[in-house]
């Protein structure tokens, strides 16, 4: 539980900001609240959110589903994990298989399969839990918090960090590099479809730097 | 946007989601994804947010044409400083917010 925290407070304030960017969404809010107990994802459901009302119904849906995608690796790699859990578990667990509790699953990998399922378990409710209380609470107070405090660009400076902060490698960095500069210059097409056009270039870009270093390395390996 | 078309989004989300999420957890037995895949969803996630930050900032709803002062360029960049040096998304938005209301009540 101890280790959670550190992952856990950061999202107290992201939970506020989307509750926030819900009272000003042109999504009716009730299903903007609903985003957080079923679909659980912080970074889609501020997309949905955003643009909802500014996009095209496809736009919105393959923008989330862009989003989410990084999360059939998550699955991959728990999935050696999940093969001696039971089998409600393994229906159950993926759920709320968000980016901090694989991330904190995957410290417990070499765990027990009883110990490893009580330490996913509280780990998903705990998230749950705060996530659920502070969103609801962004969408109490955000019909009082005057415009002249701009939480319109709140989001923008989130998405911004989550981008900063999922870069771990460097094709990563050039993936958002050119997904940043390509949605610029796609930025005048209709229906935010210069995320998803600016999101496929920078994936492509990626992959061609993969394979630029993977290259070198096998050239200097061979030199030497 | 409608109750409907809000109640198709959040239904697809959810089962899009779920299906991302257990897809490979339930039918991967004894394989695992070929590395170039792996790769390129590591991928998705900065190329994803880069796009929408830059999207979201100029307002890129079409028609319109780029719309990002000067102010929200100056704090994007103070907010970007701030978190490559603390690695702390509470301190970034706070630092960029703090910059954008700063500058917007000076100017």
């Amino acid at each position: 539980m101890t280790d959670a925290i550190p992952l856990l407070i950061p999202a107290i304030p992201f939970g506020f900001v989307l509750g926030l960017a819900m009272t000003k969404s042109e999504m009716p809010l009730w299903a903007a609240w609903l985003t957080s107990p079923l679909v659980f994802a912080g970074a889609a459901q501020l997309t949905m959110v955003t643009i909802a009302g500014t996009a095209s119904l496809w736009a919105i849906i393959s923008a989330i589903l862009v989003i989410n995608s990084r999360h059939v690796m998550y699955s991959a790699a728990l999935a050696p994990m999940f093969r001696a859990q039971p089998k409600w578990f393994r229906w159950v667990g993926p759920f709320m298989l968000i980016d901090q509790v694989f991330a904190l699953a995957m410290l417990r990998s070499d765990q027990e399969p009883d110990s490893f399922r009580r330490y996913y378990l509280t780990t998903m409710l705990l998230f749950a839990a705060t996530w659920n209380v502070a969103v609801p609470l962004g969408m109490l107070i955000g019909p009082v918090i005057p415009e002249a405090w701009r939480l319109d660009f709140a989001p923008v400076i989130m998405f911004a960090g989550l981008a900063l902060f999922a870069i771990k490698r460097m094709p990563a960095g050039i993936a958002a590099l050119i997904g940043g500069f390509v949605s610029l210059f796609a930025a005048g097409l209709s229906d935010r479809l210069g995320i998803l056009v600016g999101a496929v270039s920078g994936v492509i870009a990626g992959a061609i730097a993969e394979q630029r270093m993977t290259t070198l390395k096998t050239r200097s390996a061979a030199v030497q | 946007m409608s109750n409907r078309a809000a109640l198709l989004v959040l239904v697809v989300a959810m089962l899009g989601t779920y299906a991302f999420r257990a897809g490979l957890i339930l039918l991967l037995a004894d394989r695992s994804l070929p590395v170039t895949v792996e790769r390129a969803l590591q991928n998705v996630g900065p190329a994803v947010l880069a796009a929408l930050t830059v999207n979201l900032a100029v307002g890129g709803d079409g028609g319109t044409s780029v719309d990002i002062d000067a102010i929200e360029l100056a704090s994007l960049g103070i907010a970007a400083v701030v978190g490559l040096r603390t690695k702390n998304l509470v301190f970034m938005l706070i630092a960029g917010m703090a910059t954008l209301l700063i500058l917007t009540e000076i100017f």
